[in-house]
């Protein structure tokens, strides 16, 4: 109570100086198909994510957007991280994967494919099968290798890692992407291995 | 008024992290602090832990001039580059709660053009 009223306050006597903008509810485009999945069955994903984070999320299923409405909660931060909680599962990210980004030191990345490939949906198509392979080869390598999560969806790279792992993963397929061998990219990822390792634990 | 207020502008790049510690109008700089200042190899800049050391010396001079709220504006380079915040903005958000300041609002400020320039590179690309 008292810190809102003090915030009231110190943004009066702001308002005559400069006029403060504060933010406005955030909202996210989440594909159509993705909603499903971030309301989940009986909204009961949606309700865990607003208990975690302590802030309204209104989903429209019509349009996809889902908006973070802003509100003084007790952990601002991780309303923050609830963004990029909302953006992965939209880029196909399972929400328990998702949520993974809100307490440990994981990071989220989004590579567009689009901008190696060109526009063409078939391209992106061809390109998107040489960056999963065949059976999945390439990209549970990649996984495995860096302990990385991906996700392939569209006309985007979605991954989830720490932030060593992370590198070497984006590095990866950012080869891939710009029409390296798949054995060069193989041999990429083991010899990066013995540096994330050390980097990791120290040894 | 017993509580102060404060903004921390946030600049968190690939390359380095900027803190700026304001008053509430951001005219007036209290503190600042970057990456490149706590961390002496240029690779580190943006790592984590310049993050965290940069976001414990922000906290440090805020407890000094008696700020113990912050609000957060958070922001990536933006434009036609990346559009969303390095690794450094999430541990510098994480030490300032952790050294017991309280964070009021967090807000992305990342310039996100109405269509711009183009990016980089030239037309065929970046070539190594």
């Amino acid at each position: 109570m008292s810190i809102q009223h003090g915030m009231g306050a110190s943004f009066y006597i702001i308002s005559r100086i400069a006029v403060q903008v504060w933010p406005m509810p955030f909202k996210l485009k989440v594909p159509q198909d993705r909603i499903g999945v971030l309301i989940g069955k009986d909204g009961e994903t949606l309700r865990q994510l607003q208990d975690i984070c302590g802030t309204r999320i209104e989903v429209d299923s019509e349009n996809g957007e889902a908006t973070l409405y802003d509100e003084e909660t007790a952990d601002t931060y991780k309303a923050f991280r609830m963004r990029d909680v909302i953006r992965a599962i939209g880029r196909g990210f399972s929400p328990e994967k998702a949520q993974s980004l809100l307490d440990d030191d994981l990071y989220y990345e989004e590579i567009d494919i689009r901008e190696f490939s060109g526009k063409s949906p078939r391209r992106v198509m061809q390109v998107r099968a040489r960056l999963i392979g065949s059976g999945g080869k390439t990209r549970t390598l990649v996984e495995e290798l860096t302990d990385c999560f991906l996700s392939i969806k569209g006309n985007t790279v979605a991954i989830i890692g720490d932030l060593e792992g992370l590198r070497v993963a984006k590095k990866a397929i950012t080869m891939i992407l710009q029409g390296s061998e798949h054995s060069s990219v193989y041999s990429f990822l083991e010899r990066k291995r013995k540096d994330l390792k050390i980097a990791r634990w120290g040894f | 008024m017993s509580e102060k207020w404060g903004i921390c502008h946030i600049y968190a790049s690939y390359n380095n992290i900027l803190i700026t510690l304001t008053d509430l109008t951001g005219a007036e700089t209290i503190a600042k602090c970057t990456g490149g200042m706590v961390v002496k190899a240029a690779k580190d800049e943006s790592s984590p832990y310049a993050a965290m050391r940069s976001g414990e010396f922000i906290a440090d001079k805020a407890r000094e001039k008696g700020i113990s709220n912050i609000h957060i504006k958070v922001r990536a380079p933006g434009g036609n580059g990346p559009i969303s915040p390095g690794p450094g903005a999430q541990g510098v958000i994480r030490s300032l709660s952790r050294a017991g300041i309280r964070i009021g609002r967090i807000e992305d400020v990342t310039p996100i053009p109405h269509d711009g320039t183009k990016p980089k590179g030239g037309k065929r690309g970046r070539r190594v």
